[in-house]
């Protein structure tokens, strides 16, 4: 088991969690998508994971060890990375010093670094002709690749993705989806939050529904197919 | 007046290196200043007590133990390198625990405190007394019909090194590049690993040395004593608002450029209207230009 939430209580005050005791587990290799309506906690998720909030209560496992209450700088030295939501370049930087930032952690090994480099511009050859651009000439779906590109510089092998295709254009979701479809091929374990539960679903192996900071469904991806109408209709 | 001196180009030359050597100090007060906005998001109103402390600084080096400028300098740039790092862990980190949204308001009341604090702090430690340096480097030399004295010279010459060192350090080392992450997005370069609380520490010493680093250079022109910063904190506000708020080579051309236009201004206007050039300065680009003379729409450090 990659990645095992037990229980998890976590919220900006203590008073009012956002979530109350939540279970999930992200199995090793597949891609786990949590769904739900606005306001389900899908973020607060990811961010407790990665050690932006305290847990009030509950554990967070990674490969068997707790990470609880490890700093979000540490999570990258766990096998650990996180796709912000929303823009996350560095825009005024280059697009090899936005990636060679992701690579912030191995710094002192030039070798592993230099492989890094060679790896992810074959994968993204974009980002290479561009490498001396500033991120920020980059195309929306460029900058996202670029995140993408960024994140993996270290090979964690769990990747967090918040709302991946939130505020594309049609024609780049499905490149972000591809994007990711790639990685999971990659055998990268994959938890992934998302507002677009169609796509989401596509690449899915295995689904939770969050609703109100609590577990309401969860199961293999066959399973939901049918269902999942039915379960987006309840939210409205 | 005759408008004909103008036109004369041994006056010219003369005002422009006067006003490099001015800009000098308000280069690096602007850079610092502006270098922890970008990266902390503070707007630092105790940056003219880190450079107070910086003429304490010179002053012991240079008059009590006699040893030679350069070493001033550097004594200055350490101490406050680690006067600085001090302020950012001990008042502002916890500040920044606490505070959420009202983060901008927190920020300064803690900064104006801090100035209050650490002036009356200087006036009892060492008085109100005036402690100066008369000359740092003695004796002048002539180019082109131009007097320019080595202390001038050394002033500008050391202000541009320090400059340029920290333009590459920013631009070329990983440290400097994380630094610029942070500044651009903190979050983002958290995600990757990068330890942004220790950036912050850091970027607050740095920007604190470099105020320590003014205030030693120009000892000669503003002795120590314990609001000598008035001035010089204006000078680097009006710098960071001509060059805009958090752009760092902005703040070097701003600098300059702000250097020049008041030796020219010294040297052509009545005592009067020399202190109403800048504020008038200000009130143009916030008109014109809120954004600052160098900055691209939307871009940060």
């Amino acid at each position: 088991m990659a990645l095992e939430i037990v229980d998890l209580e976590v919220g900006y005050s203590r008073e009012v969690p956002i979530l109350r005791g939540v279970n999930l587990c992200a199995r090793d290799g597949l891609v786990t998508v949590v769904i739900g309506p606005n306001g389900a906690g899908k973020s607060t998720l990811l961010r407790a994971i990665y050690g932006y909030l305290r847990p009030s209560r509950g554990d967070i496992l990674h490969e068997g060890r707790s990470i609880r209450g490890r700093t979000p700088h540490q999570m990258l030295d766990e096998g650990i990375a996180l796709l912000l939501q929303g823009r996350s370049i560095f825009p005024a930087m280059t697009v090899e010093e936005n990636l060679e930032l992701g690579g912030w952690t191995i710094r002192r090994d030039r070798a592993r670094l230099r492989q890094a480099f060679e790896e992810i511009y074959a994968r993204f050859p974009v980002l290479k002709e561009r490498r001396h651009d500033p991120a920020g000439a980059l195309s929306g779906g460029q900058q996202r690749m670029l995140e993408l590109a960024r994140i993996t510089m270290t090979r964690p092998r769990t990747l967090l993705l918040d709302e991946p295709s939130v505020g594309l254009m049609p024609k780049l979701v499905d490149e972000v989806y591809e994007e990711i479809a790639k990685l999971k091929e990659e055998r990268f374990t994959i938890l992934m939050v998302d507002q677009n539960v169609k796509k989401a679903i596509e690449i899915a192996d295995y689904v939770y529904v969050l609703n109100l900071g609590e577990n309401s469904h969860h199961g293999p991806v066959e399973s939901f197919r049918d269902r999942l109408e039915d379960i987006v209709r309840e939210w409205l | 007046m005759d408008w004909s001196i103008l036109l004369d180009p041994l006056i010219l030359s003369e005002l422009v290196f006067q006003g490099l050597v001015r800009g000098s100090m308000y280069a690096l007060m602007g850079i610092g200043l502006s270098l922890i906005f970008g990266i902390l998001g503070i707007v630092n109103f105790a940056h003219g007590e880190q450079f107070m402390i910086g003429t304490y600084c010179m002053y012991f080096v240079a008059a009590v133990l006699g040893l030679p400028f350069i070493a001033g300098i550097l004594f200055a740039g350490v101490v406050l390198f680690f006067v600085g790092m001090a302020i950012e862990r001990g008042l502002v980190e916890p500040l920044r625990r606490r505070a959420g949204r009202d983060w901008l308001v927190d920020s300064f009341v803690l900064t104006i405190g801090l100035m209050v604090v650490l002036q009356n702090l200087a006036q009892i430690v060492f008085g109100t007394r005036r402690r100066g340096v008369t000359t740092l480097l003695p004796g002048s030399f002539e180019i082109a019909g131009i007097t320019i004295t080595y202390e001038r010279l050394a002033i500008f010459l050391t202000a541009l090194a320090v400059v340029g060192l920290l333009f590459l350090f920013i631009r070329f080392t990983a440290l400097g590049k994380a630094i610029r992450a942070t500044a651009q997005h903190a979050e983002a370069a958290q995600t990757l690993g990068i330890d942004i609380a220790r950036i912050y520490t850091i970027g607050f010493g740095l920007g604190a040395a470099l105020a320590g680093i003014a205030g030693a250079l120009l000892i000669s022109i503003f002795p120590a004593f314990p609001t000598v910063g008035y001035q010089p904190v204006l000078k680097s506000f009006a710098v960071v608002i001509i060059g805009g708020l958090g752009n760092i080579p902005g703040a070097i051309a701003a600098g300059y450029l702000l250097g020049v236009v008041e030796a020219y201004a010294i040297f052509l206007l009545s005592a009067g209207w020399q202190a109403v050039l800048t504020p008038l300065l200000i009130v143009l680009v916030l008109i014109f230009r809120p954004q600052g003379l160098f900055t691209v729409q939307g871009e940060r450090p």
